[in-house]
């Protein structure tokens, strides 16, 4: 039987879309796989089919994950997809798959025997792990009309996992966080809902020059961040576990000398 | 200083007002770097405990896991702006930096200044929240009520919803624990010291019976007010977020083995969320301190919190861990690894089958590896490589479990040669092996020899 490889864009939309054409074709799922942007290498003897996302086929497979595998299990397979994989495409369809089998579906997450369903946990975790590490690590500054700005290049699309903590944190503030990598800006008007923009519309704002309190405050946090250290406990490795080096070239306390 | 203070004390002291007025001259700079270096001593900075969401008209929530926001070059968390109100003190604590006879710069916040510092640090997400300690001015009412006005303050003037974790002070007004206790996240007592012994020769001024006293009390206003707020639900909640305390470990004689003790009946009698154990710094020279020439004790420090979580997370007892007879922590291995080796006729554990505490209880195996293996093993058998792929470290493990009636590969279940295996692995400590930490190891060889010079110093 030959192969069948479904090309999706690579968002949560167009992996889903893939995977309802993939249920359309009735064929077993073992023939059938699903990869995300240009396929480099094609493969002889296998057909090669590009999936047009479409947001109804979407909604219908997202409400199916849901229903049958319950929220926390929806929430993880989200994070799988906004993870910087090539195979999480692939994982995803066939934890979906194997999902479905199960007599326990809501228990999909735990059976990480399964290698597809042991692929999307790590890679879930992954997104999370780094989402948080955002949640910990971001620094907000202040420009002069009073915006707060933060930029972040993260490995991981973790942006939308990000902004609710702050949009709840800060509701009464005018904050702006922009991933760097993808180019996406997250925008939150004071008291308002938060919206994504994607694209350069907006990189003027960047040039805005910072406050005078942004000045000052940096320069506090600096003095307190190198005096709440203990010298006779000093220990570069310990901090370099606890706080990756790829994080600092965005935060405060790192940036001054 | 608010001017209402300094009458509420009754001008009792006269000179002190003109000493506070003149620190109004330092700036917020010089304030914050003495009072967060005079703060630092004090180890807990979680940020844990309570989860709360923004409501939309202020700043501020909390997460109930806690978030750290950034570390420091000793690799601790800094989670809270760590600061003392003011470094004061009426009293002469021998190991503490700021006891009154040490000749070291003072100074105080205003409240104001805690809130501003607090709120600016905050929105920029460099900070969770505020911990707020600070030394004795004039007498322990009057300094939580500067503590209690700058947190009033910053939680009604600008409606700070973030993390607050404040000290209460021993002999103090019962009624201002109570009032603080409405307006703080959590609340801490220090225990200084591990014994009463301990306490009376390098603390003076204090006495064990008042540090229990508020320890008491804040365990009975959480109690009190969780009955509140079943029956009405927007009652203010009391310290929602629990007490801890801290001791210093490694300036007193006391064996690991009195230590675990204190820190199990804190656990059980007091219901405290955290016992936090602070390897002994030499800050300060005194006749009545050890000299610690390989640094402060970190390894001793280390073994004491891989035995506080096993206490709480793991089911253990203090007294399975230690006794009278075998009063200190194994040096070369981990308590849990030194339990294991010491009960092997428990072992091996069949993975597939046994019970969760009994998995808990396996070197190798932590608390989310032994969820994780409870919850996959219901869709069928687990074998070696599924483990290792839950996260278990397998080359600890090996020698204590067994997968559907297997072992890994033969192994003998002797004690002396597991010892062998388990040291061949280097142990991950979290401090470098460098020359302070081999110092240390060596320091804590002849750890009973060390004790004895110290009693000869006495």
């Amino acid at each position: 039987m030959e192969e069948c490889y479904l090309i999706c864009e690579d968002s949560l939309e167009g992996i889903f879309t893939g995977i309802y054409n993939a249920y359309l074709k009735k064929k077993p799922h073992e023939q059938i796989h699903i990869c995300v942007g240009e396929e480099e290498n094609y493969r002889l003897f296998a057909v090669y089919e590009t999936c047009q996302t479409d947001e109804k086929k979407a909604s219908k497979v997202a409400g199916t994950i849901i229903r049958e595998f319950g929220e926390e299990a929806y929430l993880s397979i989200c994070r799988a997809l906004a993870a910087q994989d090539r195979d999480k495409g692939e994982a995803v369809y066939k934890t979906v798959v194997s999902g479905l089998c199960m007599k326990n579906k809501r228990q999909v997450m735990g059976c990480l025997q399964n290698p597809y369903i042991h692929k999307v946990f790590e890679l879930a975790r992954f997104t999370a792990n780094e989402a948080h590490y955002h949640v910990e690590f971001l620094r907000f500054k202040e420009f002069e009309n009073g915006i707060l700005y933060a930029v972040i290049g993260p490995k991981n699309n973790v942006l939308t996992f990000i902004v609710p903590h702050f949009a709840d944190r800060l509701p009464l503030e005018n904050f702006v966080i922009y991933d760097e990598i993808r180019n996406i800006y997250a925008m939150h008007p004071a008291g308002k809902e938060w919206y994504l923009v994607y694209g350069d519309e907006i990189i003027s704002q960047a040039e805005h020059n910072f406050s005078e309190g942004e000045k000052k405050y940096s320069e506090l946090f600096g003095c307190f961040f190198h005096t709440i250290a203990i010298k006779e406990r000093r220990n570069y490795k310990l901090q370099r576990n606890m706080l990756p080096i790829r994080y600092r070239e965005y935060m405060t306390e790192f940036q001054q000398k | 200083m608010e001017s209402n203070f300094i009458l509420s004390t009754g001008g009792r002291q006269p000179g002190l007002q003109s000493a506070l007025m003149s620190k109004e001259n330092m700036s917020i700079m010089e304030k914050l770097k003495i009072l967060s270096d005079a703060a630092k001593y004090d180890v807990s900075c979680s940020s844990s405990g309570v989860g709360r969401r923004g409501d939309g008209t202020g700043i501020g929530n909390t997460l109930a896991a806690g978030i750290c926001h950034s570390f420091g070059a000793d690799g601790r968390c800094i989670s809270l702006l760590k600061i003392l109100f003011t470094n004061e003190c009426i009293y002469d604590c021998k190991y503490c930096i700021n006891r009154k006879s040490n000749d070291v710069p003072r100074a105080s916040f205003t409240p104001d200044e805690i809130c501003e510092l607090t709120i600016q640090f905050y929105r920029r997400n460099y900070i969770e929240g505020l911990f707020l300690s600070s030394g004795i001015l004039y007498s322990p009412t009057y300094t939580m009520e500067l503590i209690y006005e700058a947190v009033h303050k910053l939680r009604t003037l600008y409606r700070f919803q973030g993390y607050i974790h404040v000290k209460a002070i021993p002999g103090a007004d019962p009624e201002i624990v109570n009032r603080l206790g409405l307006l703080a996240d959590r609340m801490s007592v220090n225990l200084e010291l591990p014994t009463a012994e301990g306490l009376k020769r390098l603390a003076p001024n204090k006495h064990r019976r008042n540090i229990l006293t508020p320890m008491r009390q804040i365990q009975q206003g959480i109690i009190q007010n969780k009955n509140e707020l079943v029956l009405y639900r927007n009652t203010p909640s009391f310290v929602p977020a629990g007490q801890s305390t801290q001791m210093i470990v490694g300036a007193t004689p006391e064996s690991d083995y009195q230590i675990m003790m204190v820190a199990e009946n804190l656990y059980k009698k007091f219901d405290l969320k955290r016992v936090y154990y602070s390897a002994f710094v030499s800050v300060n020279e005194d006749k009545e301190l050890p000299a610690l020439p390989g640094g402060p004790p970190l390894l001793r420090e280390h073994r004491l919190y891989q035995a506080d979580w096993l206490l709480r997370f793991y089911g253990f007892e203090a007294g399975e861990l230690l006794s009278e007879d075998k009063p200190n922590f194994n040096i070369l291995l981990d308590p849990k690894a030194d339990w294991a080796l010491r009960h092997l006729e428990q072992f091996p554990v069949e993975i597939n089958r046994a019970d969760y505490h009994m998995i808990l209880r396996v070197p190798g195996i932590g608390v989310k590896s032994a969820q994780r293996i409870v919850r996959a093993r219901r869709n069928g058998n687990l074998n070696f490589d599924d483990l290792k792929k839950i996260g278990v470290t397998l080359k600890r493990a090996l020698y204590f479990i067994t997968c559907s009636g297997k072992m890994m590969y033969p192994t003998k279940i002797e004690e002396d040669y597991i010892t062998r295996n388990l040291l061949s692995n280097k142990e991950k400590l979290p401090f470098d092996r460098d020359g302070m930490t081999y110092k240390q190891l060596s320091l804590f060889d002849d750890d009973q020899e060390e004790i004895r010079n110290w009693k000869n110093v006495i």
